[in-house]
């Protein structure tokens, strides 16, 4: 399954937080056009560094899927950011 | 280790009997253990999910830094299946970098499988530094 929600949060030295939810399916096909380009342009850099375009893509797959779960927690200070990946 | 099986141990050890003594009393040591009730039989250990890196610096001042990562080990297994599509001309640049850098690793010697078993022995480490004001901790969970 790849991730469905990453959850942003972002804590300023003033003390304003700031909260994203960012739905990961709907963003990936708005952004479906320039992810095409981006596919094909993977498709051409992959022949021509002579690797496999199906095993890029297997692995770039199985990436995505082992995303959800991951955490990354950083704070300094009065500033923090949180980045979920559900 | 029980009791009578550490003397038996310790009784080979200071030669008072010989290994097939040793033996035939673990046996019967063994046999006198009582059976574990049942439902109780233990289960296997769960595997870790997760790798965890928590760093802590109060050093600072009053408001401490703190890093907390959280990566599925499933994450650095798909990454190290990734990092195996790398052509062999660019290793062959990065061992060049390596090498003026005066790290003389060998990237090409490096085989996916390697990696994926120091993954697997990964869920065993932990790393535990305490120092005056900061912290850092590396566990599987």
């Amino acid at each position: 399954m790849i991730p469905q929600l990453v959850t942003v949060r972002y804590r300023r030295p003033g003390g304003r937080r700031l909260r994203l939810y960012v739905p990961v399916l709907p963003v990936l096909l708005v952004l479906s056009p320039l992810l095409l380009l981006v596919v094909l342009a993977g498709f051409v850099a992959c022949l021509l560094f002579e690797v496999s375009p199906a095993a890029a893509l297997r692995s770039i797959g199985k990436v995505l899927r082992a995303l959800p779960g991951t955490q990354i927690e950083l704070a300094d200070g009065q500033m923090a950011i949180q980045v979920n990946v559900r | 280790m029980n009791e009578q099986r550490r003397q038996v141990l310790q009784m080979l050890a200071e030669a008072k009997i010989t290994a097939d003594e040793a033996e035939r009393l673990i046996d019967a040591i063994d046999q006198d253990r009582p059976e574990p009730p049942v439902g109780t039989v233990s289960r296997p250990k769960s595997r870790p999910k997760y790798l965890r890196v928590v760093m802590m610096d109060s050093s600072a001042g009053e408001d401490p830094s703190r890093i907390n990562i959280r990566i599925p080990l499933q994450f650095l297994r798909a990454g190290v299946r990734l990092a195996s599509l790398v052509p062999p001309q660019a290793l062959t640049k990065l061992n060049e970098k390596l090498s003026e850098s005066a790290v003389p690793i060998d990237l090409t010697e490096l085989k996916p499988q390697q990696l994926e078993e120091l993954i697997d022995q990964l869920e065993d480490v932990t790393v535990d530094v305490d120092d005056s004001g900061s912290k850092v901790q590396v566990f599987c969970e």
